[in-house]
């Protein structure tokens, strides 16, 4: 049962995060902030730091592939991204203290950095004409708040679940 | 400090960077249309998101419902206000449009761009990231839906659709930053009516920008800004929005306005989409391709 909750935890994730930013963008005194939930790639990263680094690049890979087919319609983009912050957060935590708050910190981060990579893209190929002191303010800042949110509530649970499978996963070897 | 690449992954990570790169100029240049297994993926996640997006909008429903329960006093007062005046512009709108069915009739007039089919349509997702202004609807093709057509809520104008699947389709909002983007507009008070093209929008100021307006034309803050129907595609008369500010624009030949949009970009949940009954032709709504009108005859 613990097997499948992983994979499905993740597609309902998926799912949710198109649903949440429905609610987006939000004004407030004149200005338009916009929240992006990063839902999916948050529960990955924790994949690749408490479980298994390649799976979760794998979880990755399909799922970045889905998001770039059905949402934005350039192939390659976060194909690419996705894995790749997986990789980062599996490779790093090697070298530091896995510790839930550090491990939050690290995921926190990589999300920014995200953020960032996909703000540079779309400037290149000319989507967008918004300045990066704009984006600052405008998206990256309430992301944050919103994304740091929601792994306060949550990512002890992600690790629950996890550490769950891994105990599973544990028993049946011995 | 290892090795932070093997020569094997370096060489794996290369490949893979000139493929994704490849990749993604590929569907950057076409994305339009899509391809037969995009519209599979496509059709099967709109499936599992339609089924995810339904207790959503349900919750979505309860929580607007609270809200509006809160605001009735108020509301019930301003509308008390105005409901005398109602009384009288609706029988004014009786009159007008008995006498205008008789002077159609005279004249033999049976076609009328203010005329179109709608479909009804829920939202099922948005682009989450946010960087283009893009929902998902839950019908496609099968239902009627082509490219171009327009997209309104009961307050207002939103959109087009930009891509369709047999059973998904892809509206792009009127805040779209994409250049190419246009809607032939009309803005009209008691006088006369100046015609503009809606292109662009204003981040800053949240409004849409109606340029090329004809500098000899009045148009004053708070008229009303809706579809002209000349654009070749979109039906006549569908509100956009208010005009805030005139100014002129870069060159000074033209007028520029700006435009409150009339229906809310976010909290979207149900739609209709608006086939026009009349030939539509590629025009300004389209993508200006100026294609032959005469083979692209429209359905009846």
């Amino acid at each position: 049962m613990v097997k499948f909750l992983i994979p499905l935890v993740a597609v309902l994730l998926f799912f949710l995060e198109t649903e949440f930013s429905l609610y987006s963008p939000i004004e407030w005194h004149g200005h338009l902030y916009y929240l992006v939930p990063r839902f999916l790639i948050l529960y990955l990263i924790f994949l690749s730091i408490y479980y298994d680094r390649k799976r979760a690049m794998w979880y990755g890979l399909i799922f970045g592939v889905l998001y770039d087919i059905f949402y934005i319609d350039i192939i390659g983009l976060y194909t690419f991204l996705y894995p790749f912050i997986c990789f980062i957060a599996g490779y790093t935590v090697k070298y530091i203290h896995q510790h839930l708050a550090i491990t939050t910190v690290l995921s926190l981060v990589l999300v920014a950095l995200l953020e960032i990579v996909l703000h540079q893209f779309f400037l290149l190929i000319s989507f967008t004409s918004v300045p990066f002191t704009e984006f600052l303010n405008q998206r990256l800042i309430p992301t944050m708040i919103a994304n740091s949110i929601y792994l306060i509530m949550l990512g002890w649970t992600f690790k629950y679940l996890i550490e769950a499978r891994l105990f599973k996963a544990n028993q049946s070897t011995l | 400090m290892p090795q932070f690449f093997s020569n094997k992954r370096l060489i794996l990570l290369l490949v893979g960077v000139i493929f994704l790169v490849a990749l993604i100029s590929f569907s950057l240049r076409d994305r339009q249309n899509a391809s037969l297994p995009e519209q599979i993926i496509k059709d099967t996640v709109g499936f599992g998101q339609s089924i995810v997006a339904k207790p959503a909008s349900y919750i979505t429903g309860f929580v607007n419902n609270v809200d509006e329960l809160l605001n009735t006093y108020d509301e019930n007062k301003r509308l008390k206000s105005r409901l005398e005046e109602f009384g009288t512009l609706q029988a004014k709108v009786n009159e007008l449009k008995v006498e205008n069915d008789k002077l159609k009739d005279l004249v033999g007039k049976k076609d009328d761009l203010r005329n179109f089919d709608p479909i009804q349509a829920n939202v099922i997702a948005r682009n989450p990231d946010q960087w283009e202004e893009k929902l998902i609807l839950n019908e496609g093709s099968m239902s009627g839906i082509k490219v171009n057509m327009a997209v309104l809520t009961s307050k207002g104008l939103i959109g087009k659709i930009v891509q369709t699947t047999p059973y998904t389709s892809q509206v792009e909002l009127l805040s779209t930053n994409n250049t190419n983007y246009r809607v032939s507009a009309v803005v009209a008070n008691k006088k006369s009516e100046a015609f503009g093209l809606i292109e662009g929008f204003n981040a800053k100021r949240g409004e849409l920008v109606l340029k090329r307006i004809d500098s000899s034309l009045p148009v004053k803050k708070g008229d009303k800004v809706t579809t002209s129907g000349l654009g070749g595609i979109f039906p006549k008369g569908v509100l956009i929005g208010e005009v805030t500010k005139v100014s002129t624009d870069d060159f000074g030949l033209t007028k520029l306005a700006y435009v409150k949009p009339a229906a809310d970009f976010s909290m979207l949940d149900h739609v209709v989409i608006a086939k026009r009954q009349s030939i539509s032709v590629d025009g300004s709504d389209g993508n200006g391709t100026n294609k032959s009108i005469t083979t692209e005859t429209g359905d009846q």
